[in-house]
């Protein structure tokens, strides 16, 4: 074993009622040199109030172009087990549920070849091993993919797409979030594994407007399920409901689009008039529920505020059936990609050249027709072109 | 390493089938409502009468594997080995029937495990890497979102707000955390540019590729030096540069700080999505606690706990008070930086004379 | 035209780049598909196996690239 390193400053943050990442370090460090090097590299950085990691350029496994990031140490001298501290993304599985024997068996094999460390789950929706050497990679990826398990993405490639448990334990759910997550993430394997994009492109898929994924902040694509037609009405819990619940103030003064009313004890919505929200809903679960023709809303662009400001993704397919084999969503989405690839610039985001070359021409050249759906409201201004088609000669 | 097994590429995670427990794989698709029945505890009933009762506990993402394999044979005691993490990253076990509820709580409280974040209250903190694992950040994020919760706890295990506070931390303007769209986030933020080290940029870097990897082009060649330069106001502190070009630091210990930006959110309940906005430009790092920071937080919290109708969230209490009424309530300064000059600034200028006193 | 030609002439591509520009996977594609008339998938096809066989691999500067390994 290797030396103890004097951690005060990152014993503090042992103390308190939440769990300590600190606890875990060092739970890890009490069998892994690399963890408990990390301590004192950590102890580090607080210390002097500064990262202490660099990135690094070309890690990763035979044939893959991503999953692995390179992480250094600047002080390798001092920390010699963290001097490679490698990341290993994993896909997860959609939904993020597992089984006990396979995770154990997972950690069996982190603890043989990396730190110990996990970080479950990454931002990107992946199992995060966190911390190993690059002499590692190739014998991890071994070991985990002969049992099953692949890596993700990262560099200028898909990332594992990821989703809110939809159907599995939601009643709000509108698509079949995780086998459509399950579905993407195979069908596009080589796109996750040999980087072709000009940068990233992540899909998030939630089942309904709550968006327990996040969806509509972070992914490139996101798809969102929703209905057409009549929020489903049970009366009789309607009047369950009265009893607890000031239904006026909560539900119906709150109503974005003041759509509903109470008529006598029966609760009435002018469903043409609905956004589906999901206010109304979420707030009454036993009483109402999303209507019955189901499918998804495609929206597209969002990113963080690098470089030009953030995005959320906007509408670019008002309704979709999102059901396998999903041949007119695969379509689309190759087409995106094309266009993308004839018109991005390195490190360009699908959202940015949207911005950049406009939405009506990717409207255009995607072959998607315009709809009020995809704007808040109409541009102020009679600053557009024609094409050749709209003028008399 | 002769022994080691055959190597399998392009075949993705396992199917996720594998991995529901039986009552969630026999009525996917046919669940009818739900009811939180306290704070960590949650029943989900099917149409066909079968009830999952889900249990919730915190974890600090950042796990050992002796946590997660704790976490396993609690589930293998309790839950026939299923469990799930949610994604905020704390941890979830299911059992059939009411009667195993008290069991398995009883277990996880006793390996001092956290219940909780279920219903109108503080989920855990989506957060980025920060100084355990990244190159780019400003801050920590493990620390800070330790710091937070352990102030913020019992609106984890207990205390009800007007609404959920989803709190987010990135530790770089990159973001990775997401949280341009959370209730209260925070963001690391350098102040100053990198410093070029001249003699390792020359040894050590690619200048073509260091000047591409600037996002606004603020990077140029030194041929006096043979090394780049930067020209001081198009840089926007990203560190691209010192990703790509390790002599290029930007990093700076007095410099270095934390902005808190407010009133995002994703779901679209009553109102759109929203982006958080800026109301503390910079806090400077006082590890391991932060303590002006969660100082801030409580200011907010308490501003909003008192001001916000049941089921407004942060931006829509806001929205209704107006942001100059925010300032008021919290006593935040509000300086130059908080006035937009960026790509979407002519949006956020008054053009009306209708505000309010503050 | 045989795999191995292409195979060649991406990895000739490549090598003259290598210190000027680097080059993406979808540079490659594009201009070997442009300057041969072969299709795109058989281009990609090749290249695939010079990546497998780590002749070629990807590096991430920011963004990935397709390279000759270090030596
Ligand atoms: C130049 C730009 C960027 C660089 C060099 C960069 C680099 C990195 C690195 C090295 C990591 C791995 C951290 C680790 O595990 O050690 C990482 C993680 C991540 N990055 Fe970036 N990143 C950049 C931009 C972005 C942007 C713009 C976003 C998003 C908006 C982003 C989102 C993420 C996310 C979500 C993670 C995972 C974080 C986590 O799991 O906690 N990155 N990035
Ligand atoms: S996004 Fe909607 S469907 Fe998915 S888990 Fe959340 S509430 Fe349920
Ligand atoms: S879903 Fe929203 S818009 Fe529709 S009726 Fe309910 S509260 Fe109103
Ligand atoms: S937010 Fe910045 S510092 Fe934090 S993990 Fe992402 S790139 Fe690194
Ligand atoms: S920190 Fe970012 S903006 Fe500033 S010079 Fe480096 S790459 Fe350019």
């Amino acid at each position: 074993m290797s030396k103890k390193y004097d951690t005060p400053m990152l014993d503090e943050l042992e103390k308190g009622a939440f769990p300590s990442f600190v606890t875990e370090i060092k739970r890890a460090a009490a069998h892994s040199d690399m963890s408990n090097d990390l301590l004192g590299h950590t102890e580090t950085c607080y210390k002097e109030r500064v990262t202490h990691w660099k990135h690094g350029g070309i890690v990763g496994v035979r044939g893959y172009g991503g999953g692995v990031i390179g992480r250094y140490s600047d002080m390798p001298d001092k920390f010699p087990g963290v001097a490679h501290f490698h990341t290993v993304r994993l896909n997860s599985p959609s939904g993020f549920y597992y089984k006990a024997d396979a995770l154990v068996e997972l950690c069996d094999l982190w603890d043989k070849y990396g730190s110990g460390l996990t970080n479950i789950h990454g931002s990107t929706g992946d199992l995060v091993f966190l911390g190993t050497r690059t002499e590692n990679l190739e014998p991890f990826f071994a070991e985990t993919s002969s049992r099953g398990w692949d890596l993700g993405g990262s560099g200028s490639a898909l990332r594992t797409p990821s989703c809110c448990l939809g159907k599995s334990r939601c009643e709000w759910a509108n698509i079949d979030t995780m086998a459509i997550t399950n579905d993407i993430t195979q069908h596009y394997q080589d796109e996750m594994h040999r980087p072709a994009f000009p940068y990233k492109f992540k899909f998030k898929v939630a089942g309904c407007a709550c968006d327990c994924i996040a969806s509509i902040a972070r992914a490139d694509m996101s798809i969102i399920g929703t209905w057409k037609g009549n929020i489903r009405v049970n009366q009789a819990e309607v009047a369950n409901y009265a009893k607890t619940m000031n239904i006026q103030a909560e539900i119906i003064d709150m109503c974005p689009t003041g759509c509903m009313k109470l008529d006598g004890k029966e609760l009435r919505i002018d469903n043409a008039n609905c956004n589906r929200c999901m206010h109304c809903i979420a707030k009454m679960t036993k009483a109402l529920r999303p209507g019955t023709e189901q499918g998804a809303t495609l929206l597209l662009g969002s990113k963080a505020p690098i470089v030009t400001g953030a995005l959320m993704s906007w509408v670019i397919v008002p309704f979709i059936k999102m059901e396998p084999p999903y041949e007119e969503f695969y379509e689309l989405i190759d087409k995106i990609w094309e266009w993308w690839d004839e018109n991005g610039k390195n490190r360009e985001r699908i959202g940015e050249l949207i911005e950049r070359l406009s939405f009506p021409r990717f409207l255009k050249e995607v072959g998607l027709e315009p709809s009020p759906a995809m704007v808040k409201e109409p541009r102020r201004d009679p600053f557009f072109f024609w094409a050749e088609e709209d003028i008399e000669r | 390493m002769s022994d080691l097994p055959q190597r399998q590429t392009d075949i993705g995670p396992p199917h996720y089938s594998k991995f529901l427990h039986p009552v969630i794989a026999k009525n996917y698709g046919k669940w009818q409502y739900h009811e939180v029945l306290s704070p960590g505890t949650m029943v989900h009933v099917s149409e066909t009468g079968d009830k999952i009762y889900t249990v919730r506990i915190a974890s600090p993402r950042l796990l050992s594997t002796d946590t997660i394999r704790e976490h396993c044979a609690i589930a293998e005691k309790h839950c026939g080995g299923y469990l799930r993490f949610t994604s905020r990253n704390n941890v979830e076990f299911f059992v059939d029937a009411e009667s195993k509820v008290a069991p398995l709580v009883k277990d996880l409280e006793a390996k001092g495990f956290l219940l909780g974040g279920i219903g109108p209250r503080i989920s855990n903190i989506v957060h980025t890497q920060g100084w355990v694992h990244c190159h780019s950040a400003a801050t920590d994020a493990s620390g800070l979102v330790k710091a937070i919760m352990d102030e913020c706890s019992e609106y984890f295990t207990t205390k009800e707000l007007p609404n959920k506070v989803r709190l987010a931390v990135a530790c770089c303007v990159n973001m990775c955390g997401a949280v341009h769209c959370s209730d209260i986030a925070l963001v690391g933020v350098h102040k100053t540019p990198p410093r070029i080290d001249d003699v390792n940029v020359k040894n050590a870097c690619e200048v073509p590729s260091t000047i591409a990897s600037c996002p606004t082009s603020a990077i140029s060649p030194n041929p006096a030096t043979k090394s780049v330069k930067i020209k001081l106001e198009k840089c926007m502190y990203c560190g691209n540069c010192y990703s790509v070009c390790p002599a290029m630091p930007i990093a700076d210990a007095k410099n270095d700080g934390i902005a808190i930006v407010v009133g995002g959110k994703v779901n679209s309940l009553r109102s759109n999505p929203k982006f958080s906005k800026l109301v503390v430009p910079w806090i400077p790092n006082n590890p391991p606690r932060w303590p002006q920071v969660t100082d801030a937080i409580k200011v907010i919290l308490k501003a909003y706990i008192a001001g916000a109708k049941k089921h407004e969230r942060v931006g829509e209490w806001i929205e209704r008070i107006g942001w100059e009424g925010f300032f008021k309530e919290t006593g935040f300064e509000f300086k130059y930086q908080h006035i937009d000059d960026f790509t979407f600034a002519r949006e956020t200028y008054r053009m009306a004379s209708t505000f309010k006193w503050s | 035209m045989e795999k191995e030609e292409v195979k060649k002439i991406i990895y000739a591509l490549v090598e003259a780049s290598t210190g000027k520009k680097k080059l993406k996977q979808s540079d490659i594609l594009k201009k070997v598909s442009a300057d041969h008339g072969i299709e795109k998938d058989e281009v990609k096809a090749a290249l695939r196996d010079l990546v497998d066989a780590g002749t070629l691999i990807f590096t991430y500067f920011g963004g990935s690239f397709i390279e000759i390994p270090p030596k």
